[in-house]
């Protein structure tokens, strides 16, 4: 990653920077490292109207400075009725509608694995945009079905209907491997693009389910001016080459 | 129903030791809370120490002070949205104890952050249930049972119902109390305030206890009739920090995973650092 090249995590920072493109004043909860590094930087840059949140209860700024308090109570009565909102959130499973597991692996009663729990999944998904991160793309993770149904995805919201679907809006999937959508009729997942160096093969191999990859193209590069922000404002320390490896 | 204080009308100054044994008993439903700030963690291994099960611990974020306490067998239900070691990794006495039945079978209700939140606020307001949007499409109703479906009467909108929270007992922690038992906490703020207003008795322990509450910015009051024992512990809330006395300790959640990673090197902590302290507050 010396000189000019970018990094694969560099690339995925860049991606995720992009899920915020023309978000506005949004609050952006990003869940992990990369996640955050994505929206600080394009707050830094081409967004510079996002409120950050710093996953717990804390706003900041780009640099880490506190801003702002934003404890549950704050988000009960604020935002999640009066506010956009964007949330980047991780998923142990995901499946071609978008549906996100965290809760647990097996049956839920008795769990193969207990997971941490459906946090604000199940609110977060049918109040407001939601992207998901996966730091590594595998057949384990893009399965054809997940356990628990714990974000919600397009299916389940149209079974419910109204109320369910009124404020829905998963966005994109960003994973070391490439972006993904679900703007196709009937919203399976699709890809948008791929990282430069990743094949539709390789990104077919480790998604369980058909993935549609027609029209796909290839996620940007990082611009000049991002690397150096990624690299000397944002992540001295690199720490997202042992989220990413390249 | 809510706020009976079976103790007293005021809130009466014990000591750590005398409020568990007073308040906390076998078989009740326990919450503890505190978000990343002020966690209650030398209550939690108090009620260790009392050695009592067969508790329904509630919480919303269960990270190191439930670990402790499910390990060590005090809990036969969890009701619960996240259960981690927060920037660490997973909980293993949580996961062996629902996995795997050790040491006793554990019993899990989970619910969104937004449902647990709520289920205090109703417990607080002496309502029977709170209503959400959250819940519709996933698969919890399923596997939860005290998530309902209801229709808004006004719109015809199908949304979900939680029964209010009402827990035996409640207990926070908060930097400081006055002699009356009115209680001050400042800093981030999770939903103690509703968690003691919900709850039948309540614990509060504090970093100090003083003759007058200086006002602070940002502060929140618990009122002495609102509350039914206060404990001066100081460094209460060790590991995770007190705003305005001492910081997280963050080595210690690191620490942490090795200690409760396995069954034996969690059972010598046990005995180390929880049983060996037997009478000394």
């Amino acid at each position: 990653m010396s000189g000019g090249e970018a990094s694969r995590a560099e690339v995925a920072v860049v991606a995720v920077a992009e899920l915020f493109r023309g978000d506005g004043d949004t609050l952006v909860s990003p869940m992990g490292l990369i996640p955050s590094l994505g929206a600080k930087l394009a707050r830094l840059t081409f967004a510079p109207d996002l409120l950050l949140s710093d996953g717990e209860a804390l706003l900041v700024t780009a640099d880490g400075e506190v801003e702002g308090w934003q404890p549950f109570r704050k988000m009960l009565e604020l935002i999640v009725p009066h506010g956009r909102r964007h949330v980047l959130m991780g998923a142990n499973q995901i499946d071609r509608y978008g549906n996100q597991n965290i809760s647990a692996i097996g049956d839920h009663a008795k769990p193969a694995k207990q997971l941490l729990g459906v946090r604000g999944a199940p609110g977060n998904t049918v109040n407001h945009r939601t992207s998901y991160w996966v730091p590594r793309h595998s057949r384990r993770v893009f399965v054809e079905s997940v356990d628990v149904v714990s974000g919600v995805g397009y299916d389940n919201a149209a079974k419910v209907g109204y109320s369910a679907r009124r404020f829905h809006d998963v966005y994109r999937v960003v994973t070391n491997l490439g972006v993904f959508d679900f703007a196709t009729p009937d919203n399976r997942m699709r890809l948008l693009s791929a990282h430069p160096g990743v094949t539709v093969e390789q990104i077919r191999d480790a998604t369980s389910f058909d993935v549609d990859t027609e029209g796909a193209g290839t996620s940007r590069e990082p611009t000049a001016d991002e690397l150096r922000l990624i690299r000397e404002v944002l992540d001295p320390e690199a720490l997202r080459e042992k989220e990413v490896p390249s | 129903m809510r706020n009976a204080n079976e103790v007293g009308n005021v809130a009466e100054i014990v000591s750590l030791a005398e409020g568990v044994g007073r308040l906390v008993h076998d078989g009740d439903m326990v919450a503890l809370e505190g978000f990343t700030h002020l966690i209650p963690h030398a209550a939690g291994q108090e009620i260790i120490r009392q050695r009592r099960r067969d508790l329904t611990l509630v919480r919303m974020t269960p990270d190191i002070v439930y670990d402790q306490l499910i390990g060590a067998g005090c809990a036969r239900k969890l009701i619960f949205s996240w259960g981690g070691n927060p920037g660490v990794g997973s909980l293993h006495r949580f996961r062996d104890a629902v996995q795997n039945g050790h040491p006793v079978p554990l019993e899990i209700e989970e619910h969104s952050h937004a449902g647990m939140a709520n289920r205090y606020v109703a417990g607080a307001s002496g309502l029977p249930f709170a209503v959400l949007r959250g819940y519709s499409g996933t698969d919890l109703p399923r596997h939860t049972d005290t998530i309902k479906q209801i229709t808004c009467p006004f719109t015809g909108e199908q949304l979900a119902a939680v029964p209010a929270l009402n827990p035996d007992v409640s207990i926070i922690h908060a930097q400081r109390a006055d002699r009356a038992g009115n209680v001050q906490i400042w800093g981030l703020v999770g939903v103690q305030k509703e968690a003691v207003l919900a709850a039948r008795r309540s614990l509060v322990t504090v970093e100090e206890v003083v003759d007058e509450l200086e006002p602070v910015p940002g502060q929140l009051v618990l009122p002495s009739w609102a509350v039914t024992c206060v404990a001066e512990v100081p460094h209460g809330a060790h590991p995770s920090y007190a705003q305005g006395y001492y910081e997280r300790d963050n080595a210690y959640y690191e620490k942490w995973d090795s200690i409760g990673r396995k069954r034996d090197s969690f059972e010598d902590w046990l005995r180390e650092k929880v049983f060996t302290m037997e009478g000394a507050k």
